[in-house]
């Protein structure tokens, strides 16, 4: 299936190599992991890449939209009333309004 | 460390077969390999209404599910080795494949069951030091496995990551 022939309504994005479609937003308090996927209110999917590191005998893994590394390694992401926010060995991280950065 | 993934294939996902293991792998007898896995995970590629899918861990012993051969990829990009383990259809020692079109007749254990929601897709990460590790020489494959076919059988994209330990 190609882009032309998805309704315009969509939220599209993709993750580790394949593309998401979703009709809404995922719901509030969703986590990855156990979730493979969260996607935003602008059809972005966040999911956890390959890269990893270890803190306290757990794996952080690089934080991933639409298959893009953000520059952060998180343990848990989470979709909290419509705010991406990351957990690692640093506490919580929330993703700015400005959609460019966590802080 | 030597890492590889061993995944669906296609953008827009795969259509399960007439069977319902996602992922199958066997480890080595020539060589004293083991394979130990990092993550597994599941998820639906096309829209789809919410529905809940059991997921599991299970090894199985001879005979073995027949599989669409794939042949894992290197996680580092610099690895100038393949994988000791490679594509084949048929499950035995040493090969994997995807997307079992059989079962295979061999008994299947339970390693660890679990469920998920098809909207949200499921991702296992293992705390390091509870890594699932299939022994060199096993008899056995492990799969991962649906208990029933899902509701739809289309657009499923799935992959482990798995490393060597010599």
């Amino acid at each position: 299936m190609g882009k032309a022939d998805d309704d315009a309504h969509l939220l599209i994005g993709s993750a580790l190599g394949t593309t998401y479609r979703r009709a809404n937003k995922t719901e509030t308090y969703v986590s990855v992991p156990p979730a493979l996927v969260i996607t935003d209110s602008d059809g972005g999917t966040w999911t956890l890449g390959f890269k990893r590191v270890i803190h306290n005998h757990q794996f952080e893994f690089n934080v991933l939209r639409n298959g893009v590394d953000v520059g952060e390694m998180a343990k848990l992401i989470e979709y909290t009333k419509g705010v991406v926010k990351i957990f690692g060995h640093y506490g919580w991280k929330s993703f700015s309004r400005s959609r460019r950065h966590f802080i | 460390m030597r890492e590889f993934v061993l995944t669906s294939t296609g953008v827009s996902g795969m259509t399960i077969l007439g069977a319902t293991t996602l992922n199958f792998i066997h480890p080595a007898t020539s060589v004293s390999i083991d394979i130990g896995f990092i993550r597994h995970w599941v998820g639906q590629s096309a829209n789809v209404t919410s529905d809940m899918q059991q997921i599991c861990l299970m090894t199985q012993v001879t005979a073995f599910p027949t599989l669409v051969s794939a042949t894992p990829r290197n996680l580092k990009m610099g690895d100038p080795n393949g994988p000791i383990i490679t594509g084949a259809t048929t499950g035995a020692a040493g090969t994997c494949g995807i997307n079992a079109s059989a079962e295979g007749a061999g008994a299947k254990t339970l390693i660890w069951p679990d469920q998920f929601n098809v909207v949200n897709g499921y991702l296992k990460v293992n705390t390091p030091e509870e890594r699932e590790v299939a022994p060199a020489g096993a008899a056995f494959g492990v799969n991962l496995w649906f208990s029933q076919p899902p509701l739809t059988l289309t657009g499923w994209a799935w992959g482990q990551s798995v490393y060597e330990i010599a």
